[in-house]
């Protein structure tokens, strides 16, 4: 029983590492912003796609596929950014339906390149770490999860230690007070942009040979994304990483000893049950959300 | 004149919240805006920070027309802006809200001889340097909010009601610290609900009611004339 707790401890923490790239992206683009990205699992799904183009495809490295998937997948961002969030900067809901539309172009773009069927991608790697006969960790995985603790850490760093960082947290925090220090909303959105959907794409790429990619692997994503923002408080960083820890650990513990559905519906609960005792979710502030 | 305000007009929708406002800033001068509630004393400020878009007029600043500017490219010409409010940045370290006021400085060794110098004046901001400026006091984040402006090295300084809601003994406090600012050959421009500590502090002063310029003045003559007395001294 012990063996299988700690098993299940591991596969969580795998679980927690994508999400929170995901979601962390998230909370970056909508408190810089002001916008819900719906596109942002398509942005994930792009970073897999990536991988079965170049990797499985035509054999590029698998490390040097990640870093394109971010740049990638990062451009796409600014993309987004100058043609749709821009211009619907006062806008909030347009900015909003605007992703939803973008999301099923990138799904279609998708289709109509790879197909709607579930492409394959070889693994990295078949080593697996053994630490009794029934822990075991896939070093695919243990990749996923150093990358993502490295990435997390990078931004942590930029957002705290570089003055670009702190610009981006004090447009955050108040973009008009922002912009009387000569922080320009429209560079601090560029770089939110790109570094929240650069960290999608990333997750996408790395999980890629790990999971079934197709064009719309982005939803189950999304709805885990949005349950861990919501959790986490909308607009904290922190709040993201720690709620992915919380929902990959009870989702993936439900999982295992019951079944996936269920899971899901548990991930939802603790949603509704989150903001009924704290409405602003666990590392948010009223005057922030 | 270093900052003219020439006939502006801001309109909020179909509401006009100044009309053909003209108000000239002298260098090293301190120039007071006065009013009631709503009288059109922010909106001057925020458009000349470039928050707040003119319907008409313009402004110049040495010359030079900056109304189409947003105000990121206005902080750099030299203006700054310790808006109503205070609006430090919350959950930024005392330390980081000074440092995002030296955004757009590039030299490096003359930002950190400043953030000294801030600390030296506003010696509370040293102790919480490491604090999040919401754990604050209001007297504390207005010495942040002023400290945060003079940060970005600024030829003038704008300031939105520095007094309000702040206890007498922080009022006296935060007067003396705009004469020093003004003694080190900043241009202020000040704008206050407590018109008797603004005009005390003042060389000249404008008087807005209700979107229009009323009167203006020396700010002594202005102490002395009886409408003001009446309406916004009390005496």
């Amino acid at each position: 029983m012990l063996e299988l707790l700690v098993q299940t401890g591991l596969n969580a923490l795998y679980s927690a590492s994508y999400i929170s790239l995901v979601a962390v992206g998230l909370v970056l683009i909508f408190g810089v912003m002001g916008i819900v990205n719906f596109a942002h699992g398509e942005l994930f799904m792009v970073g897999a796609y990536v991988v079965v183009a170049l990797y499985s495809q035509n054999e590029v490295p698998f490390v040097l596929t990640v870093a394109i998937g971010l740049i990638f997948v990062g451009c796409i961002g600014l993309l987004m950014e100058r043609t749709m969030f821009r211009p619907l900067r006062d806008n909030p809901l347009g900015g909003l339906v605007a992703s939803i539309g973008f999301l099923m172009i990138l799904q279609a773009l998708a289709s109509m390149t790879f197909g709607v069927r579930m492409a394959f991608v070889p693994p990295v790697t078949q080593d697996v770490i053994e630490f009794t006969d029934k822990i075991r960790l896939p070093v695919q995985r243990l990749y996923v999860i150093i990358a993502a603790f490295g990435f997390l850490t990078a931004l942590w760093l930029f957002l705290t230690r570089t003055r670009f960082g702190w610009a981006l947290r004090a447009s955050a925090q108040d973009p008009e007070a922002a912009s009387l220090q000569g922080i320009s909303i429209t560079q601090t959105a560029r770089i939110a942009m790109f570094i929240g959907a650069g960290l999608a794409g990333v997750a996408g790429a790395l999980t890629a040979p790990l999971i079934s990619v197709n064009p719309h692997m982005g939803h189950s994503v999304i709805i885990a994304a949005f349950i861990v923002v919501i959790v986490g408080g909308v607009g904290s960083l922190e709040g993201a990483v720690v709620a992915s820890a919380a929902y990959a650990i009870v989702h993936t513990f439900v999982t295992t000893f019951y079944d996936g559905v269920l899971a899901d519906i548990t991930g939802l609960l603790l949603m509704l049950i989150v903001l009924i005792i704290k409405p602003t979710g666990l590392f948010g502030t009223a005057d922030r959300a | 004149m270093l900052l003219e305000v020439k006939a502006a007009s801001v309109d909020f929708g179909r509401i006009s919240a100044i009309r053909n406002v003209s108000i000239n800033v002298e260098e090293g001068s301190v120039v007071t805006i006065i009013g009631g509630n709503g009288a059109g004393k922010s909106t001057t400020l925020r458009a000349i920070s470039g928050l707040a878009k003119l319907s008409a007029g313009e402004i110049l600043f040495e010359g030079e027309r900056i109304d189409h500017l947003p105000p990121d490219k206005i902080v750099g010409k030299g203006i700054a802006h310790v808006p109503e409010g205070r609006r430090v940045f919350p959950d930024l370290t005392v330390e980081e809200n000074l440092r995002t006021g030296a955004f757009l400085r590039r030299d490096k060794d003359a930002v950190e001889t400043d953030l000294t110098a801030v600390f030296k004046r506003f010696p509370r901001l040293k102790e919480r340097r490491g604090q999040r400026a919401k754990t604050m006091s209001g007297g504390e984040q207005q010495m942040l909010a002023i400290g945060r402006a003079l940060m970005a090295k600024p030829r003038v300084l704008l300031m939105d009601e520095p007094s309000m809601g702040l206890a007498p003994v922080i009022v006296e406090e935060i007067a003396k610290i705009i004469e020093e600012i003004h003694a080190q050959g900043v241009t202020v421009v000040l704008v206050e609900q407590n018109a008797e500590l603004a005009l005390e502090l003042a060389d000249y002063a404008y008087v807005l009611e209700t979107g229009d310029l009323a009167l203006e003045g020396p700010a002594k003559e202005l102490h002395d004339n009886e409408h003001v007395r009446a309406a916004y001294l009390g005496i």
